[in-house]
């Protein structure tokens, strides 16, 4: 077992998180699955509105990549088909048919001995959406072979569901997904961990256990490559949401889908809990547990989630709504405060200031302004890459520079802390989005 | 509280975009955002956002040099007490230096304000509360009785050749405050580099900084001896470490820069990193010159390291001025060469050349021009790793 201790970061100690306890919630009629969802991707239909579709039927494929088609993520209607501008495709609804789920077909006995027969089987059952690649963080490509695989079961971020409760009772199928997934690569399978948390996997040798310590971003697949096996330019890594394995592990072994997920509802404005639920869920199933009007719903975790409303639905890679007050508070001379329960921050600028259980809401607290670069993004970003001149190269629109930088090692979500943080206001994030669309969009 | 919230709402909208007004709006937002914290919401992720704002960051600077005028303010009427032999109450000391303090000061924001608003609305970029921490330094480096037009042109100097053409805040090479110091030090020398400035007394009254006794001495002989000859000011070290001696207004007391420092440190603004390599810096070249003392006539190699941090601006350069985090160094490997640098220069400077007592205004914009080549030295070298990793 390897063993890596992050020092730099932060774990935000946002209020509302979920007791390690499940509730029940109402079926949920609808879901959906939304193109949006997926990076560089062209969508090309292949179902249309009031087509019957079972599970695991391909929805549309990328026009890039056609081996790639995305699966029905339920069984039952296309409602409807949300276009956006220029005719893309923003959303496809399914309405739910939980009669017909039940009668689903299994594809029965199973080879998947060799690495063609496992590629065979993704793309026969439309799963590659599943796996997704660094750098880019887009669904890989099948034809690539990655240098490893990483699977990140110790979400650091904040309010993230807690896969050891989560996935508590999916052991057998964690494993053989995992088993599978190791032959997809010559490299190594790492797997990372907190604490004594899935402990079991150091029984099988095709897993690298990584435990991992310390703040956000610890759990980050970026951060744990840079340390365990860092990306470098013309390589390719593949990852897994944890929370995808129990849906992979259980069509590998028993060759039947279920798109169950146990997610999490959870934040300052809600009254938070676990939901033994499924992917694409419409948050109206969880409306009852708003605490109040004025809120932003979010699909994934505050710092990279999606902004939603209250009819939309979780993200494909999200297993987290996450709901935080809509404020517009102007408080008296604000930034002469002097600190107290009210203030949140790293920078030791509020007196008192509150260090546990927070209410954060949506306010940016403060203007935009130049970046100045008093040493805060460093604090909370843990890879040994510059990114402040990273950040610049980016602006400068140098690729040669981006590249030598380490910009491949990087993804939006290992830098969503600087932006937290940042005195200036900058979205980090998005400078690096910017980046890799750049170097993306040359070759 | 609603009416003020009113004024607000109805100005704002007639510097919307589309307005006649729209020009003024980056001075409006700036005006707005004093009195009313920003509604303004985050619009993806990160939803939430730290309370800590570049407002903030740059009011507890100012915050943290605020001891230094109260200080400054009685040490004139102090040593002008003892100018004109006459006792006064610490209270009376401290008005009677308000009155040279209060009208440079003024001048400084007014200069400083302008400036910054008007470049604010001709290349269309927000106001930067950073000029409101020049604003506050460039007093703090002045003799008092210094010309207030002097102090205008200086201000107006620094902010414009200092920062506003290179872009504004976060794009600057100089430090903005030093600038103007340096640009009044050259242009006007006989107010602010000659030795008899420093404290305010009847006319021909001489007021020589600690610095300029071993840099012209009558007859060769150690530093700390010429300072226990002073018969004019206490130049003992702990009187030095206590700031009762002639010097720019901000400088002198060396308790309250230290405690400025760590205020800052610990809220996370400063860079310990940079103050401490530069006192390391200074101490070992100062303890190098020591021990070439002796085969030099030249009395300034003889100030031991102890009396080098205590006397002249060096603490305050290097709290205040050095850390200015644009225009040091951006990494920490950097930020140690960075700082370190500064006080080997300001030892040399000083000692070297007697013309220039002061080193440290200099040693810090040498290092500001050479920041940049600092780093990119440091990040090459990160460079080089990833190159080798992926051979």
């Amino acid at each position: 077992m390897q063993k890596i201790k992050i020092k730099k970061g932060h774990d935000i100690n946002i209020s509302g998180l979920a007791s390690r306890d499940f509730s029940s919630a109402s079926n949920p009629k609808f879901v959906s699955i939304s193109p949006l969802d997926f990076n560089y991707i062209k969508p090309k239909m292949l179902v249309k509105e009031n087509d019957s579709v079972s599970m695991g039927d391909a929805l549309f494929f990328d026009k890039n990549n056609p081996e790639v088609k995305w699966p029905s993520i339920a069984s039952g209607t296309i409602s409807k088909i949300v276009y956006g501008e220029r005719r893309a495709v923003q959303e496809i609804i399914i309405e739910v048919d939980s009669e017909s789920e039940k009668n689903n077909d299994s594809f029965g006995e199973l080879n998947l001995s060799s690495r063609t027969d496992i590629k065979k089987f993704i793309s026969k059952c439309n799963m590659w959406p599943f796996i997704t690649q660094r750098p880019f963080n887009k669904v890989v490509n099948p034809d690539d072979e990655p240098k490893c695989i990483v699977v990140s079961l110790a979400d650091s971020s904040p309010l993230a569901c807690d896969l050891s409760f989560s996935l508590n009772d999916k052991k057998d199928d964690i494993v053989s997904a995992l088993s599978v997934l190791k032959k997809l690569t010559d490299g190594p399978l790492y797997v990372a961990v907190r604490g004594s948390n899935f402990a079991f996997l150091s029984d099988y040798d095709f897993v690298n256990l990584v435990q991992v310590e310390g703040p956000h971003p610890s759990g980050n697949v970026g951060v744990i490559l840079n340390k365990v096996n860092p990306i470098n330019q013309n390589e390719v890594i593949w990852t897994v949401q944890g929370a995808h394995l129990p849906i992979l592990g259980k069509l590998f072994s028993k060759g039947e889908y279920d798109f169950s997920l146990n997610i999490n509802v959870a934040g300052p404005a809600v009254n938070p809990s676990y939901y033994k639920s499924r992917m694409g869920i419409q948050f109206n199933c969880f409306k009852s547990s708003l605490k109040q009007d004025e809120v932003r719903i979010i699909s994934g975790n505050v710092l990279t989630g999606k902004k939603i409303e209250i009819d939309r639905f979780l993200g494909f890679y999200h297993s987290t709504f996450s709901v935080i007050e809509e404020s517009y508070e102007r408080p008296f001379i604000g930034w002469l405060h002097p600190g107290g329960k009210t203030r949140y921050s790293v920078f030791n600028a509020y007196f008192g200031s509150n260090k546990n259980s927070y209410d954060f809401t949506t306010l940016q607290n403060g203007s935009n302004r130049a970046f100045v670069p008093v040493d805060a993004w460093e604090k909370v970003f843990p890879m040994d890459i510059y990114i402040n001149s990273l950040a610049r190269s980016i602006e400068a629109n140098d690729v040669d520079e981006m590249e030598q930088l380490g910009i491949y090692e990087c993804d939006e979500e290992d830098v969503a802390l600087c932006s937290f943080v940042c005195p200036s206001k900058s979205n980090v994030g998005s400078i690096i989005r910017k980046g890799l669309d750049t170097i993306y969009f040359d070759k | 509280m609603n009416f003020l919230r009113k004024i607000f709402a109805e100005s704002g909208k007639l510097v919307e975009k589309g307005k006649p007004l729209s020009w003024a709006y980056p001075v409006w937002e700036a005006a707005d955002t004093i009195f009313f914290s920003t509604n303004k919401q985050t619009s993806s992720g990160p939803h939430i956002r730290d309370n800590m704002d570049i407002k903030r960051t740059m009011f507890f600077v100012v915050l943290a040099l605020i001891p230094c005028y109260i200080f400054g303010a009685y040490n004139i009427g102090y040593l002008n007490s003892l100018a004109l032999d006459i006792e006064r109450s610490l209270l009376a000391n401290t008005i009677f230096g308000l009155t040279y303090v209060l009208p440079i000061l003024i001048v400084t924001f007014v200069a400083g304000a302008i400036c910054e608003l008007t470049f604010a609305i001709i290349r269309k970029h927000e106001v930067n509360e950073g000029f409101l921490v020049s604003c506050a330094l460039i007093p703090l480096t002045m003799p008092p009785d210094v010309p207030l037009w002097q102090v205008f042109m200086g201000t107006s100097f620094g902010i414009i050749i200092g920062k506003e053409i290179f872009g504004g805040v976060g794009t600057n090479v100089f430090n903005p405050a030093l600038t103007a110091r340096a640009f009044m030090y050259f242009a006007f020398p006989t107010k602010i580099s000659g030795d008899k400035v420093w404290a305010v007394g009847p006319d021909g009254y001489s007021g020589a900084t600690a610095l300029a006794i071993p840099a012209n001495p009558v007859e060769y002989d150690t530093a700390s001896n010429l300072f226990a000859a002073s018969t004019q000011f206490d130049f003992s070290l702990l009187n030095m470490f206590w700031g009762l001696i002639p010097g720019s207004i901000g400088e002198t007391n060396k308790v309250l820069i230290i405690g400025g420092a760590l205020f800052l440190i610990y809220c996370g603004i400063a860079s310990w990193r940079i103050i401490m390599s530069s006192v390391i810096g200074l101490v070992l070249t100062a303890f190098l010159f020591n021990l070439l003392a002796g085969f030099s006539s030249n009395a300034m190699l003889t100030i031991t390291p102890l009396q080098h941090l205590l006397i002249g601006s060096f603490l305050f350069g290097t709290v205040f001025m050095a850390t200015e985090p644009v225009t040091s160094s951006h990494t920490n490997t950097g930020r140690w060469i960075y700082g370190f640098l500064i006080g080997v220069l300001t030892v040399i400077i000083r000692s070297i050349n007697p013309a220039y007592p002061e080193g440290v205004m200099l040693a810090i914009l040498i290092m500001n021009m050479f920041a940049p080549l600092i780093d990119y030295y440091v990040i090459q070298s990160n460079i080089k790793m990833r190159l080798a990793r992926n051979a």
